[in-house]
């Protein structure tokens, strides 16, 4: 712990940290411990934070898996809320001037005929409401999803998700879906029948380790959804508005989806919002206007948060934020190719688009050092759960040319920091009993978190 | 007409038109045919206003949502301070503004529910739950009731009373349904392996009909018995509107798991939760991270929601639902004796009551002439015969008096 940390300050973060691990989660705690994320964002601007538990100022090389496209607390956003009177949230069932304002320009800057719009309250509805469109416009009742694929943790999203660990707790969740690894066009054709509604994916899968959707694949799983009269749902949440270099990444490759589904960075990462933005083709806008509530979601498409979103389209259009996604993300990206030159013991590959940037290495058990050696430098970088050996970068999308250097410089410390453990470890690891010890998450977090008190006594 | 009048209502059938458009067409039709096509633009105390300048008096508070009145500049500042010193956060990451406001609700839910997490929509909020039963349980089984709706996620539209959940193909498995008030029916569905048992004390949306007393509390020995879990959906009765904080209370039991709506910042944020005990939250300590929602928790809304439960305690809004609620109920029940030819009945409790139309168009038509009388109403999503009156806590009496005048006009135009 810095000594920058007064003791009034010391005391206020343990108590945070106390009721924390009462009320909501203790093993969080343990869990983000192990990678040194267990800190307390305060100050929160631009493309970071200040840890309040050492005082030191973080990138934050995560947002919230891709929900500040405009940068941490964007004042042109947040000025939205100053001065409110007699508003709140809206009736859900009301329309207001805002709501109809931000469905109209969502469907002015959505791809070809993407033209029609349900609002919603987070990613996970968004995704809802995507499945149920297509369920229902087609009368079918199978989905195709994809291996390693997030799309969130209510009832339907969570069974469109392509990793057991979140899923096998909870089952049995929604029958008909079927699961074909991502990039894989041929499987998909073979799950794909007269009897399957939707095929949905992230083009560029975020959770499941950066895996980035070819044109090629893209357009062959247009065409056989075309074919088949499936509905192609695109998850954007986290490639959505500029993150990949363009406003949405299905733009690279020139495919149309049937539906896409929005959240996280429409909401400028001050008021929730979601989306999904349809086509205006008679089987789907058939289905709205016989149903046209088939969908609620309250709290979702709020008076509020349709004010803040029209302001983050605002300023994602002054200032062309898919511009810089795709210049810093080149530097970025070079940095990163240069790095894994360096290191071929430590890093495997280099994947990604724009500012969704994802770095696998070579052993599972290197995420979690990874995170720890990032979070002493101060970066703050997630490993996956399950997925540790990927690390995804995704930095506020405004970030400059001096952050991105920053950020590079401090990798390639953390990268370099990494000799010693490694000097240990890799021996090890050649002998499958200790690399499968060494893999577990569970283990590491035992290990890493009795190193770390070891450290601070 | 004058001019400005002309010029607002010409603003509202261009706004209508383009919502027709980019929404959909059925949508704005519904709206018409429900009494709901004005442009909401903002509300303050019990009303809602209307781009034109016209005020309602609103019976439909976003279901249930402004138990705190609408429009309140004292939350809308607390969003304001929050935005300027905070922000959404890092979902994955330990907030102090989450564990406050986890504090915050552990004190103010009532008994053992001490523990908390925090969603963004009801639906999902009543996902969560189920999701926790299960997980904590390692038991398939869901039971549920009849007429019960509960929002349009996975779990929560499995379980509804609605037809619409079958528009989807099957949904959740391994969920039952037994008839609401008959402990009997339950008895012989709950098992080894049931999870969870859910339901609403009272069902908004199916005419606010509840059960006795003495139901829920055999519900409640019978998952003690079982070991399954007692969810109930507090999204519309919680915060006050039956005449307690939360509805179990007044009901004298408690639940495993409640689920709360928007109520909980006062409706000027988007935010849902889950309260549930110490022994439940076992299984979260067990899988971190294992229920992941970006904006649940969201760190605005967590300070947001600290200023709402300030403004609960201080005001107990609870108190004067229960007050009013008995006036309005004695009122409804004078109307309906009065128009018998068009009133079955009223039924509910506190600030969370239902008039019961002799038909679905008459409720329909209610809802239309509410809107022209300057009240904004909606008929229930399982009983399409009643219309659902759920109006802020705040009332004054003059407010309860202003609604009975309304709902005398509303009959008189039939």
């Amino acid at each position: 712990m810095s000594e920058k940390v007064s003791d009034d300050v010391r005391q206020k973060n343990r108590k945070a940290f106390d009721l924390f691990g009462k009320h909501l989660s203790k093993q969080q705690i343990r869990f983000l411990a192990a990678g040194h994320l267990d800190i307390l964002e305060s100050e929160r601007k631009g493309a970071g934070f200040i840890d309040r538990t050492s005082g030191k100022q973080f990138i934050d090389a995560f947002s919230s898996a891709g929900s500040f496209n405009v940068g941490r607390r964007n004042s042109q956003v947040i000025d939205g809320l100053s001065g409110l009177h007699d508003t709140d949230m809206g009736s859900h069932c009301l329309l207001t001037s805002s709501k109809v304002e931000l469905a109209t320009r969502l469907a002015a800057i959505s791809p070809g005929d993407l033209k029609r719009v349900v609002l919603t309250g987070s990613g996970a509805d968004s995704i809802e409401c995507a499945l149920k469109l297509a369920l229902g416009a087609t009368g079918r009742t199978d989905i195709i999803a994809m291996v390693n694929a997030y799309h969130g943790h209510s009832g339907y999203s969570l069974s469109a998700g392509g990793k057991d660990y979140y899923k096998e707790l909870f089952e049995p969740l929604k029958p008909g879906f079927s699961f074909v690894p991502f990039g894989d066009l041929e499987a998909a054709r073979k799950a794909a029948s007269r009897n399957t509604a939707a095929l949905i994916l992230e083009p560029v899968q975020g959770e499941g380790g950066i895996h980035v959707g070819s044109d090629e694949y893209l357009r062959g799983l247009r065409a056989l959804c075309d074919e088949l009269g499936i509905m192609l749902i695109f998850d954007e949440i986290q490639t959505g508005f500029g993150r990949t270099g363009r406003l949405f990444y299905s733009e690279y490759s020139g495919v149309v989806p049937d539906i896409m589904t929005l959240a996280k960075s429409l909401s400028g990462g001050v008021y929730p919002n979601g989306a999904i933005v349809y086509r205006d083709i008679e089987v789907l806008t058939k289905f709205v206007d016989a149903h046209p509530d088939f969908h609620e979601s309250f709290g979702g498409g709020s008076d509020i948060g349709c004010t803040i979103s029209c302001r983050v389209i605002d300023f994602l259009f002054e200032n062309r934020v898919w511009e810089n996604a795709a210049k810093r993300g080149e530097t970025f990206r070079r940095g990163l190719d240069d790095l894994m030159k360096s290191y071929p013991k430590i890093i495997k590959e280099i994947r990604g688009k724009g500012l969704m940037l994802g770095v696998e290495y070579i052993h599972e058990f290197m995420g979690v050092l990874m995170a720890d050696n990032l979070a002493k430098e101060g970066v703050f970088a997630a490993y996956s759960g399950n997925a540790p050996q990927v690390m995804r970068f995704m930095v506020p999308i405004t970030a400059s040319d001096r952050e991105i250097d920053d950020i590079l410089v401090k990798i390639k410390k953390a990268v370099k920091g990494m000799g010693l453990y490694l000097a240990l470890m890799l021996p090890l690891a050649k002998i499958s009993f200790f690399k499968k010890i060494l893999n577990n998450v569970n283990v590491l977090i035992v290990v890493n978190n009795f190193l770390r008190k070891l450290h601070l006594a | 007409m004058n001019k400005t009048a002309q010029k607002n209502n010409g603003d509202r059938d261009k706004l209508l038109r383009d919502a027709a458009g980019v929404f959909s067409k059925g949508y704005v039709a519904k709206m018409r045919a429900e009494g709901l096509d004005i442009i909401e633009a903002g509300g303050s105390g019990p009303r809602l206003f209307d781009s034109s300048g016209n005020e309602y008096i609103d019976c439909f508070t976003s279901a249930a949502t402004f138990n705190l009145g609408r429009g309140r500049d004292d939350l809308a500042d607390a969003l304001w301070q929050a935005a300027r010193i905070t922000d959404q956060g890092n979902f994955i990451a330990i907030s102090e503004e989450k564990a406050l406001l986890a504090e915050k609700l552990a004190a103010f839910m009532p008994g053992k529910l001490e523990c908390a997490l925090f969603t963004v929509v009801r639906g999902e909020a009543m996902d969560a739950a189920c999701k926790l039963a299960r997980g904590y349980t390692g038991r398939p089984g869901i039971v549920t009731v009849d007429g019960g709706w509960y929002g349009h996620t996975g779990f929560s539209l499995s379980m509804s009373g609605t037809e619409d959940r079958n528009l989807f193909g099957p949904g959740i498995p391994e969920i039952q349904m037994v008839t609401f008030g008959d402990i009997e029916s339950a008895r012989k569905a709950v098992s080894s392996e049931t999870a969870a048992v859910v339901l609403e004390t009272i069902q908004a949306e199916n005419g606010c009909r509840y059960a006795e007393n003495e139901y829920y509390r055999q519900l409640r020995d019978l998952c003690d018995r079982s070991g399954a879990m007692l969810i109930v959906d507090e999204s519309q009765t919680g915060f006050g509107r039956t005449g307690k904080r939360f509805s179990f209370e007044y009901f004298g039991f408690e639940p495993d798991i409640a689920v709360l709506g928007e109520a909980i910042t006062g409706g000027m944020f988007p935010m849902s939760a889950i309260s549930f005990t110490r022994t439940l939250k076992s299984f979260f300590d067990h899988h971190p991270l294992i229920h992941l929602c970006t904006f649940g928790g969201h760190d605005v809304g967590c300070m947001v929601a600290v200023k709402a439960l300030e403004l609960y305690e201080k005001e107990r809004p609870w108190e004067n639902a229960k007050r009013r609620g008995a006036v309005l109920k004695a009122v409804l029940h004078k109307i309906a004796a009065e128009h018998k030819y068009l009133i079955h009945d009223v039924w509910g409790e506190g600030l969370l009551l239902s008039i019961i139309l002799k038909d679905e168009k008459k409720a329909q038509r209610f809802c239309v002439e509410a809107k022209n009388c300057g009240m904004i109403c909606t008929r229930g999503r399982v009983d399409r015969k009643s219309v659902i009156v759920r109006p802020v806590l705040t009332l004054s009496n003059n407010d309860v008096q202003d609604m009975e005048e309304c709902f005398r006009k509303i009959l008189s135009a039939f």
